[in-house]
Formats: structure tokens, C-alpha cells, sequence
């Protein structure tokens, strides 16, 4: 098969390409100055809080150096926690403990890790090791989301996230995240966690994506991941929806978690999503953007009403 | 903590983007590198290619003076910049004697002067000389001058009488009836017996150039003798002379002891005009004088340079010639850097090839530059190596992020300097050849290497050094091209049509090569 070919084809099927997106869809779209909203989790938290949109519980803030030793009160009050880089990228630097243990913590995993490890870790996300740029950076623990038990026959090990595409307010694309053994528990594709398309009409799951092929089974349980219906699917849209209005970002990708208890949670949000969606529910991005582009004025009144014409429009079992 | 601003949403009216602008944009700058270019071809004459090797004849001329009681004086006509020649990087070895360059009308002379001792003295002159064959100079043709000046009236009147009957014809006709008279057919109506024997007298006694230009004068032509040397790989003690005649539109040369006739006044070097001898010796005596012309391919640097130098045009006294030559070799490299982030440019939007940073690959093509291309890859790797393991090793110290950075850079530079002196052992220069500048350019990608290892593994960060590696390659293999650097040098604005093709490549909104491999399962393959 030629170049010129394949090019044909991908155009045909409406797949979007890098350069197209960062210079159609994020330079177009996305004013520069509200990607800190975005690029910092504490601001994302603070932002989701005022809108009244569920995240996992914040416990601590650590800022400085000097801060670090007054933690440990923190952390004896909680069974299972989460210390994240504010700025950290693609997962980086974070850190899943779900148990106590004599002089330390029992991370997610299973391994142990010391209290002076993970007091190192900190002065490392402190320096901004893990930060976007090596600029200085925030720590902060929140509450270990207990995720919904629906994904939990094909998930090797922590915690499936929910990627939704939004586009001008409108869900237009997403995919659930399984973590995979390779990508030591963390959803993020490049890390090797596999990506699932979500039929938008249904949110029942579709084929997946591992490393830019494609899947029907999970690498590590070897279960199907196609045909299961994620919990929840309507209100999570409306949550993604909503973070449009809350961020002034036009092009966005949200990250959802859905917790036993709390339900669906904003984790984080991404100025720059990745393409590979895309591959994960085998339908270009192109034309859905188009089709919103070209929705009549009324579509865009509200988080729900942007919902329903999404709901209506994209389905895996019609074309676009 | 910061208070939190609610943006504005702006859901509704999304234009479509512009994509005219950026075109106009790119459109206008070529618009003003082609005419820029083009003026500079078109009026200033300079070569379309500024590169393209060009013949010279290299010049030389080697005598041997004796000389007197009295202080000698030798004279040797040189060649001259004029039109359609182009005389550069002259050198002259006068030994004892003094050096002096008169201008003498047309005539370029070289004076060298002094009291020689009993063994003689040697004089040489060399030179680059670039022919240039464009003579159609719409010059106006000089003043019929007079006669000879030994020629007396009867004689003017006995070669006007000859060459009355040939006033009719055209200016060239009639210098190819003055060459065959020289040779004796005078063609009809023949002259009578008395005027031909005391014209033969006069050839005779005058010799043929002096029978030759009395002739062309009488016949209304103007006419120069000219002695010089035929252009053509050769080494010889004798010049030779011929008459330049002007026929209205061109100069012909005609030979006047073969009286012949020849339209194309090239292959001629000439050296003096107007009847001055090639050479002179007063109170001496020049034996061995030797003139050998050679061809070859002269620096182009240098012949750009003195082009330049010469003129008065705006454009040229705005040259990057006119630099200061110690300041022009930066400048030879800077004029392609722009190039070097185009290459970025393509890898990256194009091909979707990942690069450290932006300029990063650009910087460490220059630092090549000092060290060389293997050891600069050398150090590269070495950099990332060292970098790595002393990483892996020193994590164990629970360092923060800058201090842990600087023991990396001290071990690196620990690992050079005992690589230098090592070199320094065996005597390998290029070991020692660090330099500052490419070291802290190849230093700058250990902490970018880090980040990227931090954030996205290890292997993404060494496919991402590989990529780097190969784009500083491509950009050193492309700075030390050195006809393009000699292009771009000539015609700076060039710039201009890469900022174009920069601007355009902004605009490239399509697939990137490596993304139709990523999508390739797409729409049932």
C-alpha cells in the first residue's frame, strides 16, 4: 500500500493528525492562558470544587520543603491515599498507597515502601522532577479512589480512568484507560495501559488500543474487554460537558474516574489529548468535530442539552 | 493559593481558520528574495550560481635582471582589471629592488627599480585573472586618433591613396581587405606598381604593426595595438601583438604579421596597449624573462570578495563581504542555521520524528562543528551513558533535583578530563578538543534526557536522543556544505525563502509521516 494511499484513507475515515489538531482544534480553541487551570491538578481540584463537579477528597498540600516532616500526622489519619505532583504529566511521579505498615506504606502493587522513601519522593515532586518544564511543583495527597467494581475482571491492577473527548462543550470521543501490568498500574497508554473506545450512544465498551494495535482481550487477564456497559455513562458526560464551561478550553480531554461509593469523580483534564482514541474506537475524530462545528445554535445552551445531541449524533453502530 | 478567575466560554462561532494570511506571507517573501535575487543577477552581474566552480588563469611571470653602473629600472606591462577582465589576489616578489605600479593610460605598469648586484636579481609578479567572455559593452567607440607619430604626411597620403577605393564598404569589410593587403592582394582595381613599391619600402622599414594601424587609419578605422599573451596553457619568453579595430559594433583583433582576422578577442591576454612594450629595461639587461598561464579553479571566497569590494552598488556596500573577515566566518554558519531549524521543522511536523527541545539538535550541530563529527557523537553518547548510570547509582543518595543535576555534570566532566588526558598520552589531539561552548551545548541534553526519562521511561528518551543525534547530523552534514554557504553568503536574502518555506510548513495541518504508520489499522487494512 502507497503513502499517497494510506494518506487517502485516513483522510476518508476523518482521522485527525497531530499537526491538524494543534493547529485547528488547540491553537484555534484553546486560549494559552487558561492551560495552567489544566496543567496544575490542585487548580483543576479548586476549579471543579466551585462548579460543584465530585473529585476524590483532597487531604494535604505540601508545598515546601520545609513542610514535609508535619505530613505524617496527615497520612495516620487516612487508610489509603494518593500523592500526586500538581504539575506531574502522563502519571508521572504518582504514588497509590492502599495500607499502613510497620515504619512505612503498602503501596497499590504490593510493595513496601519506607516512610523516608516517600518522604524523598516528595522533596522530588517538590523540585519539580516530575513537573512539566523541571519548573518548581506542589505535592499533594487525596483520597485512593475505589474503583467500580464493572472493570474489575479485566484490569490487572489499579485504577481504569475514563477519557472523554470534548469538543465546544460536546462529548465527542471516549475510551476507557486500563492499566496493565507493564504500565505498573497507571492508565496511560504511552505507559502501556490499554485504551478502550466507549460507544457514545450506549457507553458500552468497543475494541481496545495497546500500543497503537489493536485488542479485544487484555494483555495480562486475558478477559475480553468489548461489550462491557460502563456505570454511570450519562452523568459522566454531563461532568466532562461542564468542564468546558468551568476551564474556557474549547478542546480538552477530561479524565474521570467512577468510585464504588462516590460514583463518577473528576480526576484531571489535558489541554493536549493524545490521538490515539481514535485507534481505540476505530472512527476518525474529524468528522464528529465537524458535525459539532456545524450543530444548530440551540445544541450549545447547556451541559445537558450538549449531552443529548451527543448522545443522539455519535454512535459506534452509525458511521460517524 | 491563587484566586481562581472563571474564564469565559465561548461555545458558539467558531470560525474557520485563516489559512490566506500565512500563504500572502510566504508568497511575499519570495516575492522578495526572487527580486532581490534577481536584481543582483540581472544588474549587479552575479553569477546564478554562486558556487559553480569557474576557471581562472593563474598569471605568472618570472624574469632575470642584470644590471649596471647605474640604477636599472625594468618595466613590465600587467594586466589590468577592465572590462571582461578581472584581475585578483596579485603577488609580487621584487627581491632587493624598490616596487612600484604606475598607471600609464590603459597601461597598468609594474616598475621595479634599484642598483643590482653583479649576480642579478629576480623579479616575479603572479595573479588569478577571470575572463569574462560577456564583451558586447555598449561602449562608445574611441576617437579616430592620428597617425603614427614617426609617420610623415606623404606616407599618410600614399595609405590614403590606397585605401580610398574600400570607403564605400562597411567598417568590418574593410579591415579584412587592410589584412589581405598586409599579406600583398591589394584585390582589383590593383594599385600602380610605383605606389605598392613605395608602400613595401615603408612596411619594411616601419615593420607590419606600424604599415597595419597606418593603413586602418588612412581607412577611417579605429585601431589599438595591443601586446599581450594568447590565452592558453602555456609558458613562453615572447609576447605576442596584434590590433584591436573597432568595426562599430565589436573589436576584431587582427594579427598583423600573419594579416589575419579574428572576431573573438578572448583568447588574448593583453598586457599593454597603444604600442607600449610588454617589457622594458633601463641601464640592464632582462634575459629569462618567463610568462607562464595556467588554468585553475581559484578560492571563491576570495573571488566574491574582491567582486564586491569593487563596487559601488548600494547592495554591495551592504554586503556581508564587507564585513570584517575575522566576524564573516561566523557569519558564513549563521546564514545556515535557519536551514538547520527547517530540517526541525520537516523531522518534526513532517515526518513526526521526536527532537530534544527545538534548537537543541541545532546547537549541538554547531558544537560538532568544533569537535568533529565522531567525537562529537561520542560525547554525546558518552554524555548520556555516563549521565545514566551515575543517575541510576547516585538515586540511592536521595539528592534533590539541581544538586543531584550539577554531581552529574561534575562526573561527566571528571569522565572528559581523564578522557583528555588520556589523549594527551597517546597523542590524540581530537580527545583534547572538547571546547566550552559544544560542552555545555552537550551537557544541556543530559538534563532534557532526564526529564524525558522521567516522564515518559527510558526508552522514549533514547529514541528521543537517537532522533536529536540524527537531526544534529543532518544539520552539521548541511552547515559544512560549503557552496551553500558561499550561496547564502552572496545572497543573504535567501533567508527570505526559507522564513517562506518555514511560514508554509507552519500552515501544514496534514498527516505526519509516522502518524499514517500509528493510524495505519484504520478503515480495514
Amino acid at each position: 500500500m502507497t503513502i499517497l494511499e494510506t494518506i487517502h484513507r485516513l483522510r476518508e475515515t476523518g482521522v485527525l493528525g497531530m499537526n491538524r489538531r494543534n493547529a485547528e482544534y488547540i491553537m484555534r480553541s484553546n486560549s494559552r492562558a487558561f492551560f495552567p487551570l489544566v496543567d496544575d491538578k490542585l487548580k483543576t481540584k479548586q476549579l471543579a470544587e466551585a462548579h460543584q463537579i465530585p473529585t476524590p477528597p483532597l487531604y494535604h498540600v505540601i508545598e515546601h520543603h520545609g513542610d514535609i516532616p508535619g505530613f505524617e500526622k496527615v497520612l495516620s489519619g487516612h487508610q489509603d491515599f494518593v500523592i500526586k505532583p500538581a504539575r506531574g504529566a502522563g502519571g508521572s511521579g504518582i504514588v497509590l498507597v492502599k495500607g499502613h505498615t510497620a515504619g512505612g506504606f503498602i503501596k497499590q502493587n504490593g510493595e513496601i515502601i519506607l516512610m523516608k522513601d516517600l518522604t524523598y519522593h516528595i522533596s522530588d515532586i517538590l523540585s519539580g522532577i516530575y513537573s512539566l518544564e523541571g519548573l518548581e511543583d506542589r505535592a499533594f495527597i487525596e483520597g485512593l479512589v475505589h474503583p467500580d467494581t464493572i472493570f474489575d475482571a479485566v484490569t490487572y491492577c489499579g485504577v481504569p480512568d475514563i477519557r472523554i473527548i470534548v469538543y465546544r462543550g460536546v462529548p465527542a470521543m471516549s475510551m476507557v484507560r486500563l492499566p496493565t501490568q507493564a504500565s505498573d498500574g497507571k492508565a496511560n497508554l504511552h505507559r502501556g495501559a490499554i485504551g478502550v473506545g466507549i460507544d457514545m450512544a450506549g457507553g458500552t465498551t468497543l475494541a481496545g488500543v495497546h500500543r497503537s494495535g489493536i485488542v479485544t482481550h487484555h494483555p495480562d487477564t486475558h478477559k475480553p474487554v468489548t461489550g462491557i456497559q460502563v456505570p454511570h455513562w450519562e452523568r459522566m458526560l454531563v461532568i466532562a460537558a461542564k468542564a468546558v464551561d468551568m476551564t474556557g478550553l474549547n478542546y480538552l480531554g477530561v479524565d474521570l474516574v467512577i468510585d464504588q461509593e462516590q460514583g463518577p469523580l473528576l480526576l484531571e483534564m489535558n489541554a493536549r489529548p493524545g490521538l490515539q482514541i481514535q485507534i481505540a474506537n476505530q472512527t476518525g475524530l474529524l468528522r464528529r468535530l465537524d458535525l459539532i462545528d456545524k450543530a444548530r445554535p440551540g445544541v450549545f445552551a447547556t451541559p445537558e442539552t450538549r449531552v443529548a445531541w451527543a448522545l443522539e449524533t455519535f454512535s459506534a453502530r452509525t458511521p460517524v | 493559593m491563587h484566586a481562581l478567575e472563571l474564564p469565559s466560554t465561548q461555545l458558539s462561532g467558531g470560525t474557520l481558520t485563516m489559512k490566506r494570511p500565512a500563504l500572502l506571507l510566504a508568497v511575499a517573501l519570495l516575492i522578495l528574495s526572487v527580486a532581490l535575487i534577481g536584481y543582483r543577477i540581472l544588474w549587479l552581474k552575479y553569477p546564478i550560481f554562486p558556487a559553480a566552480p569557474e576557471k581562472v588563469w593563474q598569471l605568472s611571470m618570472d624574469a632575470h635582471v642584470k644590471g649596471g653602473e647605474k640604477e636599472t629600472t625594468v618595466m613590465i606591462g600587467l594586466p589590468s582589471t577592465q572590462k571582461g577582465l578581472l584581475v585578483v589576489a596579485e603577488d609580487i616578489h621584487s627581491g632587493t629592488l624598490n616596487f612600484n605600479l604606475l598607471r600609464d593610460g590603459p597601461n597598468q605598469v609594474g616598475v621595479w627599480s634599484g642598483h643590482i648586484d653583479p649576480r642579478g636579481e629576480v623579479i616575479r609578479y603572479s595573479s588569478s585573472i577571470q575572463v569574462k567572455p560577456e564583451r558586447l559593452l555598449k561602449i562608445k567607440p574611441p576617437k579616430l586618433g592620428p597617425y603614427p607619430s614617426n609617420v610623415g604626411e606623404a606616407e599618410q597620403k600614399l595609405a590614403r591613396g590606397l585605401v580610398e577605393k574600400w570607403d564605400s564598404l562597411p567598417p568590418a569589410d574593410r579591415v579584412q581587405h587592410i589584412a589581405a593587403a598586409l599579406n600583398g592582394s591589394w584585390g582589383t582595381p590593383v594599385p600602380d606598381a610605383q605606389e605598392l613599391q613605395a608602400w613595401s619600402a615603408f612596411q619594411n622599414k616601419h615593420g607590419r604593426v606600424i604599415a597595419s594601424l597606418v593603413l586602418l587609419r588612412a581607412a577611417g578605422l579605429v585601431a589599438q595595438v595591443a601586446e599581450g599573451l594568447p590565452l592558453a596553457e602555456t609558458v613562453t619568453n615572447t609576447t605576442v601583438t596584434w590590433i584591436a579595430v573597432w568595426t562599430g559594433q565589436d573589436w576584431e583583433t587582427l594579427h598583423p604579421e600573419k594579416g589575419e582576422v579574428y572576431q573573438k578577442p578572448v583568447s588574448l591576454l593583453p598586457l599593454t596597449t597603444g604600442g607600449y612594450p610588454a617589457a622594458r629595461v633601463l641601464h640592464g639587461e632582462l634575459s629569462q624573462i618567463r610568462w607562464t598561464l595556467s588554468r585553475q579553479i581559484i578560492n571563491q571566497w576570495r573571488m566574491r570578495f574582491e567582486r564586491i569590494m569593487r563596487s559601488d552598488r548600494w547592495l554591495d556596500r551592504w554586503s556581508l563581504f564587507r564585513l570584517p573577515e575575522e566576524f564573516q566566518t561566523t557569519f558564513r554558519i549563521l546564514m545556515l542555521v535557519p536551514i538547520g531549524a527547517l530540517m526541525i521543522s520537516l523531522l518534526r511536523n513532517i515526518v513526526g520524528f521526536p527532537t530534544f527541545g527545538i534548537f537543541l539538535p541545532v546547537l549541538m550541530a554547531l558544537a560538532f562543528r568544533n569537535t568533529g563529527l565522531a567525537y562529537g557523537l561520542g560525547i554525546f553518547w558518552g554524555v548520556v551513558l555516563i549521565g545514566y548510570v551515575v543517575r541510576r547509582w547516585i538515586d540511592r543518595l536521595r539528592l534533590l533535583l539541581v544538586p543531584r543535576l550539577s554531581v552529574i555534570l561534575t562526573f561527566v566532566i571528571v569522565c572528559i578530563t581523564i578522557f583528555a588526558l588520556i589523549g594527551n598520552k597517546f597523542d590524540l589531539r581530537a580527545f583534547m578538543a572538547v571546547g566550552l561552548l559544544p560542552f555545555v551545548i552537550l551537557t544541556m541534553t543530559i538534563e532534557r534526557f532526564f526529564v524525558i526519562v522521567e516522564e515518559s521511561g527510558v526508552r522514549e528518551a533514547l529514541w528521543m536522543a537517537a532522533g536529536s543525534a540524527g537531526v544534529a547530523v543532518v544539520t552539521y552534514g548541511i552547515l559544512e556544505i560549503e557552496p551553500l554557504q558561499l550561496t547564502f553568503f552572496v545572497y543573504p536574502e535567501l533567508l527570505l525563502a526559507v522564513a517562506a518555506v518555514q511560514v508554509l510548513l507552519g500552515r501544514y495541518t496534514g498527516y505526519r509521516l509516522l502518524e499514517l504508520f500509528r493510524f495505519r489499522r484504520f478503515g480495514g487494512a
